[in-house]
């Protein structure tokens, strides 16, 4: 990071930022629900950013790749059907939001960039500007330090906040967050060479705190690559697996879908649908011939996906930001550290 | 807009979570951390619940049936003619009835026996899945003084020890697999008991087989076991006195293999431990005396009540334990008081202003048979009742069948007069989760055209057959339940601060269980085959399952591949029988034959065939309606 | 920008039954550019929908050197084919693609081709087979195996006699099960190689059919000497985009979609998952 680049902002000012984001764009934040969740949704005043909360358990993905994704309108016209794209390119803020949703949404749009270009998504992800704050001190359950998802980010962000106690620094990190900061430059000043030494003393912290038992995805990578995994090991893990597809909804790298028409009587919509690749039906074919009936089959896919060296070769990355979130959802006891602990290990303590 | 916090409409765990609505239809669901029941883990169900109110076929404006067809009417008329009819129906001497829900909230439920026991005068309330649950409920009372078990799913992460009365969990209760999951893994010692080899039975440290139907073969072994083994609790024993000493003597006969032997004592010694009881199948009188056996186990190893040592008895469907507490159940009146109660005669005719019919009712299936009029809330008996093919009979016969439902079920064929009403995520409302928690359901969207709140239907329909009846919103009906019911159960709908609390205002201060002699288990008849529905009853039917694109796959595929149905056999006497997946087996009992196709199923016991409940009536000749009876089988 | 989501509307010119359960569906794109512009290759697949139940990839049953129409095969499976059966003429129906690799024809020029086909697996080979006889000469010699379970099951009835006719083709037609009428072979398909004199150097083997045909059929091959690379088949999965962002269909890394549907037995062989 250059130090000319970075700015700070008092944190008495960000309410005047925000609102003027609101007035450009949805802006969509953590807020305070119900039950005491922390809860990403449009906001309507910067007073319902819930500042310096935990990372939501349920990630920003939908702003995205909403679980209902209308794709296409079908109606009957005078001549026949009318078959219409559905394109939503409302400008959008996704406003304090961790790093590692940050890089899921980045792993999210190479996916659909990927070979044949998925336009409804990317207009949507086009439209979308994130400013994330860095964090200082590593989430109890995350590790993201072994995805390269975080704490800190390098690349991949719009806007980057460092909390530095009465200020942030603000780094921007393409030209879209450019546009959230320029027009707001009044609010910010240029930072000086102590708060940015500051950051990057804060970024240290933050890697040093993580404690040394995180996720290993290096030996799991090599096994899970060459099927070195025992069939019996896999059997094991998935008699723990509950089948409820948490691990892939709350995954801010999953992105597998099911299309479906809604509605009836002329008026439909096509819509993407989230499905999990740990539902049995998920590759069960017409005939009722399903190539992965064995639940061991399916526990396995997911991983094949997420950690081994063919998709990670396709992919950058492996499909795993490091949030910690499938060890809260799991209703069983599949989730990504201790799965790939097991496989790491070759036995299952689940 | 917000997203809308709410509970599960599917089985009786009761998570809640929150829905996501984006431009009037429920889009997604958002687990919720903070909710004391999931803590932000939900089942596939539970995940997939936005989906039917928003995708499924819908009924949207009242029916009648006019020469044969369906014809659209106003509110008006539909209501008109529901309760003329009814009102004929019992005047012409017939026996009418009313049918609650375990899909029902229990508003609904509450206003459906205010509407047979008070509007009405009859006493024929009750749901289609209450005889599955009631027995169990009196089996505890027997012993405990209470119609409930203890305790909550989350206690069951910090058991040392589970008793699993399976059916299949992981299918059926997901949430309540979870935790004993959790548990296993922080060192938990798991005791199944069933006769099926489900995913719960592979993780279990000691697996008892039991012969379907007749589980409490093992269940009264392990009153003997424990008894036998010392451990227990002195105050409790004590208190009982002679009674304790006809207890031993009853279990004088009780034949305690060396694995039940084990496992009462693992449970007797345990800190923490846990007794669950899975949907089974099985008849009443069984179920009353197992339930009796397990509450006895627990009363006299000192873990009834005891802090962390849940005894839960997992109701089948939803709203099951809710519907059977506000009073769908035929022997009793709202929150279990007896029908000789005279003060709860008293007190809901206070509340009613009509004095309450205190005869006991029919139970589901007499009631389909005897009455010639019905109101059905929110249920298709044909898909439900253990007789299905018999039920549509049943109701093809009847003069009036009123239907309240959110969805165009198979029933919709057999009613006279339909009452649209709100579905799952269109309704406020409470249920009662499978341990007692009564939660909040919401609406987050409008219901489809002219479609109403089930509890405002039933409202207006209470309206017209009596004194007028209004409630400004479901919360007011929650506080007439509050109101009706014997105090110390009425305090649970009192206050519905999202049950972080557990209620404890039922437990028995200071009560000492009374502990007396078993009903003898009558030794089990060798038979060459015992055929068993699955107790998972048929999700399938569910039209929150059956219209869901994302649920309905397994059900859907299984109805595709096996339109006529099939059994399930073990390998084992496939192979004996010489048949391979598919080929045709004929089945015989002393009731009747029938010819199905097998599939092989790798954990099953070889003396068990399994009649997927969804495709009973096809082997109806066989089970003539039973859940559970002794076969031949023979390649056919 | 194109939507990788949004299907072209093509009207069902005319609807054939092959046999009880499976119909062939002429369709024409219902927009002249459309029409004009649509180009696939044989061994590629489209997404048809009937809009209101949903959609699912079906083959090209039609040679693209025969441009009037495209067709397709269908066999009564599921939801949906069961609604595309109670289409008819005139009607509409949605369609995507083509998705997928195809077959390689120029990689066949000059090679002896032998076609293997078994029951509902025969349409996507037609597309090829029609192809290869419109441009007869690039290639050496054509033989065609085609079994089913009985003689009511043999779809393009009309064709295979056309192309017993044939002099520059060599057909042999099997049944699993004869009925009353039947005269020809009766036996698996892997009868049907000891009446033809095979080249396995300069031939490509291209089989499609169920699971357990192919299994036993390329077993058979690589006995007779064919290299694995030699020969090609088709694989079928759930799928539901048909463009490679789903994952339904995926087996290892590899898209069924967008790698495949055709592959060489190698490439088979080495996929992990």
């Amino acid at each position: 990071m250059q130090v000319s680049s970075a700015r700070t902002i008092g944190k008495e000012r960000t309410g005047e930022w925000i609102g003027r984001l609101i007035e450009n764009a949805e802006v969509v934040a953590p807020t305070a629900a119900q039950a005491g969740d922390v809860i990403f949704r449009k906001i309507s005043s910067p007073v319902e950013v819930q500042w310096g909360s935990d990372n939501p358990l349920f990630p920003p993905k939908q702003v995205v790749l909403p679980q209902t994704d209308p794709l296409v309108t079908i109606s009957r016209g005078a001549d026949g059907l009318v078959v219409e794209p559905v394109y939503d390119e409302r400008p959008r803020v996704l406003f304090g939001v961790h790093s590692c949703d940050v890089k899921g949404i980045d792993f999210l749009t190479r996916m659909h960039a990927y070979d044949l270009a998925d336009t409804a998504y990317l207009r949507r992800a086009a439209a979308l500007t994130s400013v994330s704050v860095a964090c200082i001190t590593p989430c109890p359950l995350g590790f993201c330090i072994c995805c390269d998802a975080g704490p800190f980010l390098a690349e991949s962000f719009d806007v980057q906040l460092t909390d530095l106690g009465d200020r942030f620094l603000a780094e921007v990190g393409s030209e879209k967050g450019g546009r959230l900061v320029e027009p707001s430059a009044d609010l910010f000043r240029t930072a000086e060479a102590g708060e940015v030494a500051r950051r990057h003393e804060l970024e240290e912290a933050a890697k040093r705190a993580f404690g040394p038992e995180t996720c290993h995805f290096a030996s799991a990578m090599r096994r899970v690559s060459v099927g070195r995994v025992s069939a019996e090991l896999w059997d094991e893990i998935a008699g723990t697996c509950l089948e409820c597809g948490a691990c892939n909804f709350v995954c801010p790298t999953c992105y597998c879908f099911s299309v479906k028409d809604q509605g009836r009587d002329g008026h439909w919509v096509r819509c993407r649908t989230w499905d999990s690749c740990q539902f049995r039906a998920f590759t069960r074919e017409a005939s009722g011939h399903n190539p992965r009936e064995a639940h061991r089959e399916r526990v396995k896919r997911r991983f094949f996906h997420k950690v081994s060296a063919q998709y990670f070769r396709r992919d950058g990355a492996v499909g795993c930001v490091g949030c910690g979130r499938c060890v809260k959802v799991c209703l069983g006891t599949t989730d990504m550290p201790a799965v790939v602990a097991a496989i790491r290990k070759g036995a299952w303590h689940g | 807009m917000d997203p809308v916090l709410t509970t599960c409409p599917f089985c009786p765990c009761g998570c809640g979570f929150y829905l996501h609505v984006q431009d009037g239809r429920t889009e997604g669901v958002i687990p919720s951390e903070g909710d004391p029941v999931s803590r932000g883990r939900l089942c596939a169900r539970g995940w997939g619940s936005h989906e039917a109110p928003a995708w499924g076929e819908r009924l949207t404006e009242p029916l009648m049936r006019h020469e044969g067809r369906m014809r659209p009417v106003s509110w008006e008329t539909a209501l008109e003619a529901a309760a003329d009819s009814l009102v004929a129906t019992r005047r012409a001497g017939r026996t009418i009835g009313v049918l609650g829900s375990a899909r029902a909230t229990n508003e609904e439920n509450y206003l459906a026996v205010r509407l047979a026991r008070g509007a009405l005068q009859t006493p024929h309330v009750v749901s289609c899945l209450t005889a599955t649950y009631q027995p169990l409920l009196d089996g505890l009372h027997d012993v405990t003084g209470r119609h409930a078990g203890s305790g909550t799913v989350a206690d069951l992460e910090h058991c040392e020890v589970i008793i699993l009365v399976e059916g299949d969990v992981a299918v059926t209760h997901p949430q309540v697999a979870g935790a004993i999951v959790r548990a296993r893994k922080a060192g938990c010692r798991l005791v199944t008991i069933g006769a099926v080899a489900s995913q719960m039975t592979s993780l279990a440290a000691l697996s008892i087989a039991s012969t379907p139907g007749r589980e409490r073969a093992v269940t009264f072994a392990l009153v003997a076991a424990a008894l036998a083994g010392g451990r227990l609790d002195t105050a409790t024993i004590v208190a009982a006195g002679a009674s304790f000493d006809a207890l031993r003597r009853s279990l004088a006969e009780a034949e305690v293999s060396e694995a039940v032997a084990r496992a009462a004592g693992w449970y007797a010694q345990a800190q923490r431990a846990a007794i669950v009881v899975a949907p089974l199948v099985a008849d009443a009188a069984e179920l009353r005396r197992l339930a009796g056996d397990l509450a006895t186990l627990a009363a006299a190893t000192g873990h009834l009540d005891r802090d962390g040592s849940p005894l839960l008895i997992l109701p089948a469907r939803g709203n099951l334990r809710g519907a059977c507490e506000v009073g769908a159940s035929p022997n009793f009146l709202p929150g279990f008081a007896p029908l000789s109660d005279d003060g709860a005669g008293s007190r809901l005719e206070g509340v009613w202003g009509v004095p309450p019919v205190r005869e006991t009712g029919l139970d589901a299936a007499q009631m389909l048979t005897v009455a010639r009029g019905v109101v059905i809330v929110a249920e298709d008996p044909t898909a439900v009742m253990p007789a299905g093919a018999l039920a549509r009979e049943a109701l093809r016969r009847m003069e009036c069948v009123v239907l309240l439902d959110a969805f165009a079920t198979p029933a919709l064929e057999l009613a006279t007069v339909v009452l649209p009403i709100a579905s799952f995520a269109e309704n406020d409302g409470t249920v009662t989760g499978l341990d007692g928690r009564v939660r909040q359901v919401r609406a987050a969207v409008r219901p489809p055209g002219k479609a109403r709140p089930g509890w405002a239907v039933l409202a207006a329909m209470l309206g017209r057959l009596g004194p007028a009846t209004e409630y400004h919103g479901a919360e007011e009906v929650r506080r007439e339940i509050a109101r009706a019911m014997p105090p110390d159960i009425g305090a649970r709908w009192r206050e519905v601060d999202e049950a972080r609390v557990v209620p404890r205002a039922e437990r028995n201060g200071g009560r000492r269980p009374s502990l007396g002699p078993l009903a003898p288990c009558e030794p089990i008849k060798p038979a060459p085959s015992v055929a068993v529905w699955d107790g998972v009853l048929d999700w399938g039917s569910d039209p929150l399952v059956r219209y869901s694109p994302t649920l309905c796959r397994d059900s859907a595929a299984q109805r595709k591949l096996f339109p006529g149905g099939f059994v399930e056999l073990s390998k084992e006497a496939m192979d004996r029988l010489g048949v391979r997946q598919g080929w045709p087996v004929r089945l015989k009992s002393a009731g009747g034959e029938a010819v199905a196709p097998a599939v092989m199923r790798a954990d099953l016991a070889a003396g068990v065939v399994v009649v997927p409940f969804a495709f009973r009536d096809a082997l109806a000749p066989v089970m003539g309606g039973h859940g559970v009876t002794s076969v031949a089988v023979e390649r056919a | 920008m194109d939507n990788l989501f949004l299907p072209r509307v093509a009207r069902i010119a005319a609807v054939r039954d092959e046999t009880p359960d499976t119909k062939t569906f002429d369709l024409v794109l219902r927009d002249g550019g459309e029409r004009r512009d649509f180009t696939f290759v044989p061994g590629q697949f489209m997404e048809l929908s009937v809009f209101g139940i949903g959609e699912a990839p079906f083959c090209f049953a039609s040679s693209p050197t025969r441009a009037e129409c495209i067709q397709t095969t269908v066999r009564r499976t599921g939801l949906l084919t069961d609604a595309m059966h109670k289409l008819a003429a005139g009607d509409e129906v949605g369609l995507r693609g083509p998705c997928g690799n195809g077959f390689d024809v120029a990689a066949a020029t000059g090679k002896d081709l032998l076609f293997i086909g078994g029951g509902i697996g025969l349409p996507p080979l037609r597309g090829l087979i029609w192809n290869v006889l419109d441009e007869r000469d690039r290639f050496d010699k054509v033989t065609i195996l085609y079994g089913a379970r009985t003689p009511t099951d043999l779809v393009y009835k009309g064709e295979l006699d056309e192309w017993a006719r044939r002099g520059d083709v060599e057909l042999h037609v099997t049944v699993d099960r004869g009925e009353a009428g039947w005269t020809g072979n009766v036996g698996m398909v892997p009868t049907l190689f000891d009446r033809t004199e095979l080249r396995p150097a300069t031939t490509l083997a291209y089989v499609c059919g169920p699971p357990v045909m192919i299994k036993f059929v390329v077993q058979d091959l690589l006995m007779r000497g064919f290299s694995p690379d030699s020969v090609i088949s088709t694989l079928e999965r759930m799928m539901q985009c048909g463009v490679g962002k789903c994952n339904h269909c995926c087996i290892g890394h590899r898209y069924v979609c967008r790698d495949g549907p055709v592959f060489t037995y190698r490439q088979i062989r080495e996929m992990t998952e």
